[in-house]
Formats: structure tokens, sequence, C-alpha cells
């Protein structure tokens, strides 16, 4: 069953001689539980492919459909919506909210739709996670690793259907790019999550199921390794 | 190369562009309002002392004190320090403005620095850019601020023009003021471009370039209200208020102070406006019409009262003079409420001298013209004779300090049979010893009977008849045992005065003439009349003539200009306030770019976003008005305590409306800031943002 449909997805910058092709005709169906790798040189189109997919940017022609839901058909408001509830994003650089305590950062989704947190699933997300024992720290309080798994549970609090991790490991170590890796391994694994992760970084693109080659804003490549 | 930077930078950045500028344009503004009105003022002073020849004041204007001068004269050092808290607050929100495009440029300046920018390569670049931008804003700016100093001298000199014996206020402009505010903007143009070259000398390139030294909160406290009011907006807000607190500072203060002075402002004048009505415009209305002072003068010498008193519109005259005189009374004189009072022993001895049993006051003589005194005699049923003197039996209960509800009590008792008067001055008054007062001579008649005024060495006695002693006291605009407490006021007729003034002396120079005209009459009516007296006395005497509806309408203009002077400052106040206000939240959009896009990026809503916006202006207000409202309070109720009024009274015409309508001009302009930097904030382009390397 595809949690995803892209049909057509292209995405335009700029106009006459000005003009750049981010997208070009982009299709594509990912199915529920589906650990996928979008790699591609910079500048391919794929972070452009990922914002259009976490509803923080509109395709210029085309679909994108994530469970049933149109995303060109979103208003800004419906777009953060959908964003709060069915996308998890996870950026390079974290993005966590400094002024907010790490439990505070992981429950942000939950709290901006006034839900009380399921306090079993918060549980097994911060122990699967580690970060039991660094919950009223503030991020810059932690290294780069737990800030990067502290955005990883905040992407997983609400259940999402996609989460989308735009090259989670890049500002790591060895280490904590391994353990980055496993998480979100054990997250797709444990949780059936579906994971669309952007990476240039080849090695860590071998441990997804199937692996998508972007070039110049085209698909040039789809392999399912599972 | 740099001017081409430079100018690509600002074509490209215009909103950049635009809050440095309006912040240089307000800053030079307020700076050159505020330096110019300050030196009017100082002139205005220095001016005026000169005129009165006042050298200690003078020299206490340039902050030099006569070394036993102990009086405290706060009011030029509290001007200087208002006036260098203001120019440095204004000089904050220059450097705030650019602060803010500056940590935005990091970025760009550290690709600079990585291509072989020097500091002072980078410094040199951001002057040129500064004085560019800058240099029409701040003119202006400046040549407007001394414009609208001008028109609020104007202004004031309107408002106070008919208050009597004051200097006119003349407009005055030194090149020194002009090169100040120049100087002052200079100088903090010159750091605010220095401050990011020297933070670029401590980076490496590829740190300016990564730029990823945002300011990151050690620790953060739990905005408990925040939350519980407006739950995770609110503490949102409250987290970026405290993250913002550097860059607010200036307008928290400003907001804070401008708040609390306006209310305490407010309540003070309110408090005041009720005092004087009460203590006096309402106490003295029907004693008075108009008051002629007579200048060197005494009653004996003024014929005129038959003249006034045929003035056409004239109902009543009372020509008076003062005299201060001295008396013994013996502890078994005074009345026995008094002496259960405990008669003299709250007194230091500053009024009431003590010698042996006998005890020395204050005696003053109104001596009336024998007209009105028998007149007056007629009042308080007594035979109507010009050869006595009638007594002022009362004396406030000096145990209750309320004097806006004093308690009176009979002075002497009614079989006390002598009073002694002597004249003020003697060497007896002056330090009385038993040989001194030895001459004294004491008599026992009853009321009716002599009384014996005498000099207290014993050179001369001077007996005058008690006609009566009365708590009635004759219709005239006068005070009577206000500081002295103990006084015993003696009423006279001219004619008895005229017998004994050789004695007893201690007479004032002027005569006072209280005139009062028919019930309900009108100012213009009452300023006829006042022509018709000052006519009738003029070329014959020096005088000095009010009337009591122009003295109220002055009052009212006394007050309103000084309410004006004081009003403007929290004006500026708030000006300065609001203005740091602007000069942050138009940084906004570059500056919390990113803590924005991080809220849109875990979902939340436009609309949500927004009313964190209106929580963090709400707070910007709130705070400083419930402190002020705290202060106020406070005040207010030691003054309401101090001056013993009941709080009911205060509240019936406390200024909330005026407190109001300031509060809700400071919000709106502190909505407004914000409203137009939500505006901008609006158009962010999340994925551009998304997109950015730079983004942590």
């Amino acid at each position: 069953m595809n949690i995803l449909t892209c049909e057509g997805v292209s995405k335009v910058y700029g106009s006459g001689n000005n003009q750049v092709t981010a997208l070009a005709g982009i299709d594509l169906k990912i199915e529920r539980g589906e650990f996928v790798a979008i790699t591609g040189a910079s500048g391919s189109g794929k972070s452009t492919l990922l914002h259009i997919l976490g509803s923080v940017d509109k395709p210029t022609g085309g679909r994108v459909i994530v469970e049933g839901t149109d995303l060109s058909e979103l208003n800004q408001t419906q777009a953060a919506i959908f964003r709060r509830r069915k996308v998890g994003l996870v950026y390079q650089f974290y993005n966590l909210i400094p002024t907010l305590t790490v439990r505070k950062n992981i429950l942000m989704p939950l709290t901006l739709d006034k839900k009380k947190p399921d306090e079993a699933y918060f549980e097994e997300v911060v122990k699967t996670l580690g970060l039991s024992e660094r919950l009223e720290a503030l991020p810059n309080q932690l290294s780069g690793g737990q800030q990067q798994r502290a955005a990883i549970a905040r992407s997983l609090i609400y259940r999402p259907a996609l989460l989308l991790a735009d090259e989670p490991t890049g500002n790591l170590d060895q280490k904590n790019t391994r353990e980055i890796m496993d998480m979100l391994k054990l997250s797709n694994r444990n949780m059936k999550q579906t994971i669309l992760l952007i990476t240039h970084d080849e090695k860590a693109a071998l441990e997804a199921d199937r692996i998508i080659t972007i070039e110049d804003g085209r698909m040039v490549g789809d392999e399912r390794r599972r | 190369m740099w001017r081409e930077y430079s100018s690509g930078y600002l074509k490209n950045n215009r909103a950049a562009a635009v809050s440095v500028m309006t912040a240089a344009f307000i800053s030079s503004l307020l700076l050159s309002l505020l330096s110019s009105l300050f030196y009017n003022m100082w002139k205005y002073e220095v001016e005026r002392l000169r005129a009165e020849g006042d050298q200690y004041a003078l020299m206490a204007m340039y902050l030099v004190r006569d070394a036993n001068d102990e009086a405290p004269r706060l009011v030029f050092p509290f001007f200087l320090l208002v006036m260098a808290l203001a120019s440095f607050s204004l000089i904050l929100i220059i450097h705030n403005a650019f602060a803010v495009t500056m940590q935005a440029r990091v970025h760009q300046f550290g690709i600079l620095s990585s291509i072989g920018a020097t500091p002072k390569q980078i410094r040199t670049c951001l002057l040129q850019e500064a004085a560019v931008l800058c240099a029409a804003p701040v003119l202006i700016g400046t040549l407007l601020g001394i414009a609208g100093s001008r028109g609020l001298l104007a202004l004031a000199e309107r408002l106070v023009r008919e208050v009597e014996g004051r200097r006119a206020i003349a407009f005055g402009y030194h090149p020194l003021i002009f090169l100040f505010t120049l100087t002052a903007t200079a100088i903090t143009m010159y750091i605010s471009a220095w401050l990011p070259a020297r933070k670029l000398s401590v980076m490496t390139p590829l740190e300016a370039i990564r730029n990823n030294r945002e300011r990151q909160p050690k620790r953060m406290g739990h905005s408990f209200l925040l939350s519980l009011f407006f739950g995770m907006e609110g503490e949102l807000a409250g987290n970026a208020l405290k993250v913002q607190r550097r860059a607010l500072r200036t307008a928290s203060v400003s907001l804070l102070f401008s708040m609390t002075a306006f209310t305490l402002m407010q309540c003070f004048f309110t408090l005041s406006e009720i005092s004087t009505r009460e203590t006096y415009f309402e106490k003295y209305q029907d004693a008075w019409d108009i008051m002629v002072t007579v200048k060197d003068t005494g009653i004996g010498s003024f014929g005129k009262t038959d003249e006034l008193r045929r003035i056409p519109g004239v109902e009543n005259v009372v020509v008076y003079q003062k005299a201060e005189t001295k008396l013994c009374v013996t502890k078994e004189e005074l009345s026995e409420e008094l002496q259960a009072n405990g008669g003299f022993s709250h007194d230091s001895g500053k009024y009431v001298r003590q010698e042996g049993e006998r005890f020395w006051v204050s005696a003053p003589i109104i001596i009336m013209d024998d007209a009105a005194f028998l007149e007056y005699c007629g009042q308080i049923g007594v035979s109507k004779r010009t050869d006595g003197a009638v007594i002022r039996n009362l004396i406030r209960d000096v145990t209750n300090p309320d004097f806006r509800h004093p308690e009176y009590m009979p002075y002497i008792n009614d079989c006390r049979t002598t009073v002694l008067l002597a004249q003020t001055g003697s060497a007896a008054m002056e330090m009385p010893d038993s040989d001194r007062t030895a001459g004294v001579e004491r008599q026992a008649p009853d009321v009716g009977t002599d009384v014996k005024m005498q000099l207290s060495d014993g050179a001369e006695t001077i007996e005058i008849p008690v006609l009566a002693c009365t708590e009635t006291v004759p219709v005239l605009r006068e005070e009577y045992a206000t500081d002295d407490k103990y006084e015993l006021v003696h009423f006279m007729p001219a004619s008895l005065w005229k017998e004994i003034e050789g004695k007893a002396g201690g007479a004032e120079k002027d005569t006072c003439v209280r005139i009062l005209c028919r019930e309900g009459v009108g100012l213009e009516e009452l300023e006829m009349i006042q022509g018709e007296i000052e006519k009738s006395l003029a070329g014959a005497y020096t005088i000095e003539s009010e009337n009591r509806i122009r003295e109220y309408e002055t009052n009212d203009r006394k007050m309103q200009g000084m309410m004006l002077v004081f009003g403007s400052f929290c004006v500026l106040l708030a000006l300065i306030g609001v203005g740091n206000v602007f000069s942050n939240t138009f940084g906004f959009v570059r500056q919390r770019r990113r803590e924005f896009a991080r809220y849109l990026s875990v979902g939340m809503t436009p609309g949500e976003l927004r009313r964190m916006f209106c929580i963090e202006a709400f707070v910007l207000v709130c705070r400083p008005m419930l402190w002020a409202a705290a202060v106020a309070v406070f005040s207010v109720g030691a003054m309401l305590k101090a001056s013993y009024m009941e709080p009911a009274e205060f509240l019936m015409e406390a200024p909330f409306g005026s407190i109001a309508a300031f509060v809700l001009a400071v919000g709106g302009a502190v909505a407004l800031a914000y409203y137009l930097s939500w505006r901008r904030m609006r158009g962010i382009n999340l994925a551009e943002v998304l997109r950015d390397d730079t983004m942590m």
C-alpha cells in the first residue's frame, strides 16, 4: 500500500533566462514501512524534493499525495498542521528549539495540537534513543549526536506517516553517524516507520531497503535492495 | 570593489537599510530635541538667576556648592542624569539597529575574510556604509528635533504667558548642541561598525561563514504564568523575550520609566489639585474676590478706604495690616482642654519659650480699618468699640497631625485676665531670662479690662482692653497658626493701633485690601471692578492686585504647564522605548528567521506564530504597566497617608482615563511595531531558510 505518491513533480525557480529547473517530472511511489534513501550529487534536487514532500515548499507542477492528502491543495495553516501530524523532519543541523528542554522539544508537535503524550510511547522513544537521562537539559548542553537523537525523537513522537531525514549524519563523527543510522533502522524495523533519507554518503544509503538516485532534477535510478 | 559590495548589499537588503536609517532618524531626532530642550532649560534658569542675582543658586547650577549650604538642590543634577540616561538609551537604539544587521552579515564577512579581507578593510567598508545610510536621516532628524523643541517651548510659553512675575521663555540654540548631537551619533555609528569587525578578528573565517555563534541560553526558567494562560505559544514568547532581554533592555527600561513617571505624575497632580482646591480655593472661595497689596504703606497712611467702598460692584472692603508681637501666658491661663492635652509640652522650644512659670508665644495682630472692625464686633455679638482687641481663642490639637481634618480647642480659659505683649525682636524675646523680664507687669482684669503690652526688658508696657475671646474670625484671606500652632491671634482696630504703634512696632510694611463683590460675580465683571480699583489707587500708591477667578485660572495654567513639561518627558521616554521596540522588531526577519523556521518546520501554524507575536507585544507592554501600577499604588498610598486624604476621595477623581490613554498609546505603538514585523515575517520562505546551509 502506497503511503506516498509523486506524479510528475517539478520545481522551477526564477523565470526567463534565469530559470533553473530543480526537479523535472519526478514520479515516485513509496510503500508504508519502507526505508528509502535518496542520493545524488550536490544540487541534484534531492533537498528540494524532500522539502516538497515535507510540505515546506510547493511544486510548480505535478502532485504529491501523502496518505490520500494532496499537498498542493493545502494552504499555509493546513500545511503546518500536516507537517505537525504526518511528517517528521530531521535536518543536518538538528533544528531543536534552543530555549526549550529536550523533553519539551520532543513533545512540541503534540503540545501544538494540545494533545497529551502517550507516556508509554514517549518512554519507549526516549529510551530507544538513549535520551532518558537528558530530558531536562537544553539542546546546547547536548553533544551533536544527542541533539540529532532528540530531533529524531521529536519527529517520531506523533507517529508520522513519513520521516524525512535530510543529511541527518552530515554534521556528525563516525561513531555518532553509526548510532543515528542504527536508530533510524530500529525505528523502521520496530515501529514500522516509513523513512526517506536524503544523503550523499554511500555507506549510509546502503543501510536503506531502496536507493533512489537523482541527477539534475530527474530520477535516474531506483534500486530495491531487499 | 567595496563600494560595489556595499551598494549590492543595500539594494538587496532594503529592509535592513531602512531599519538602520529609521533608527538613526528617530534617535537623532529625539537626541536633538532633548539636547535643545535641556539647553533652553539651562539657559532660562541661568538668565533668571542672574537677573535675581542669586549667585549661590547659579553656582549650584554648575554643581558648585557653598560648603555651608546644606539645602538640597537636586533638580539640576537630576536633569543632568536624565539627559545622560536618555542620550545613552538613544545611542543604544542606533547601536542595536546596527548590531542586528551586522549579526546577519557575519556570514558574508566570513566569506570576505576567507578570501583575504582584513578586519580593517571590513571596518572601513562598514563605516562608509553607515555614513551613507545615516547622513541624511541624522541631519534631518537633528533639524526636526530643533524645530520640535522650538515648537514645544512656544507651546509652553502660550500656556503660561499670563502667569505674573515670570520671565518670558525665549528659544535659543547653540552650535555646540548641534555638534554634540552629531558627534554622539557619529561615535555610536563608529563603535557599531567597529564591533562586528572586532568580532571577526577573533573568529576563524570558517566560524564566521557558518556563523554558528548564535546566542544560546545557558539556562532557561519556565515561563509559568505565560504557559498557564497561553499554552505553548506563551512559553515560547516568554523564552523569546528572555533571549532578547539584552536587545530589549532599553525598551523595557524606557517603557517602565515612562509608565511609572506618567502614572505618578498624574496621581501627584490630581492629589495636589484636590488638596489645593480643598485647602485653598474652596476654603477661601467666599473670603475674597479682589486682593490689593498696597506697597510700603501703613494702614494709618492709607486714605482711600471710603473711595473703594463707593466703587460700583464693591460690596465689602476690609483694609488691614499685619504686625508681629509676642506675649506671655502662664500655665493657669491656658484652657483646661489645652492643659489636659499637654499644654506646650509638645513644642520643642521652636515656637514657645519657657521662662520659669511663664511661656512666651507669638501674638500676630491683624489691624483692621475701624469700620470693618466694628462690623466684625457686630458679627461676633460684642459691643462695637474701637478701644480694644479681640482674641482668636483657638488652638489646634497638635497631637493630631491630620491637617485636613484638624481639631480645635480653646487656647485660654474664660477667666484669664492678663495678656502681655512685647515687641518682636526685643532682647527679652530673643533670649529671655528672669532679669530681663523682671519689668513685665501683670494684672488680672476680666475680659473687657485692660491688656498690658510692654517691652519685656521692662522699658515700657502697652495696655489695651480685650473686647472678646472668640472662635469666629473676620472674613479675610488669611490663614492663622499654620506653621506656629501656638500663636495667639489678635484683631485690633486701626485707631487703637495708631495709639500704640510707636511702642509696639513689629508691623509689616504693606497694607492689604480685601474686597468682596456680589455673589456669583463673573471674571469679566471682576476684572472691570479690579480695573476701577487700580485706577482709583494709581498715582497715590504702588499696588499689586489679583482676583480670585483669575488666580484660579492661573493656577490651572501653571498646573497644565508643569504637566506639559513632565508629560513631555514621559512621552520622550516612551518614544525611546517604542523606538527601541521598532528597531528591534524591524530586525526580526533577519535575526529571528531561523527561530521562526524551526517553529514552522515542526508544524506551528502561521496563526500560532502570530499569537506568539501578540503575546510578546502584550508582555512587553504589560510588564512595565504592572510595575508602574504597583509603584503607583504604593506611592499614592503613602501620599494619601501623608496628606490625610480619604482614598475614596482620590479614587473619585483618580486619573484613570489619562493613564489608560497613555498606556494604550504605548501599547498601540508596540503592537504596531510587532504587526509590521509580522507582516514582513509572514513573507518568509520556509524552504529558502531550510535550504540555507547555515541553518542550524
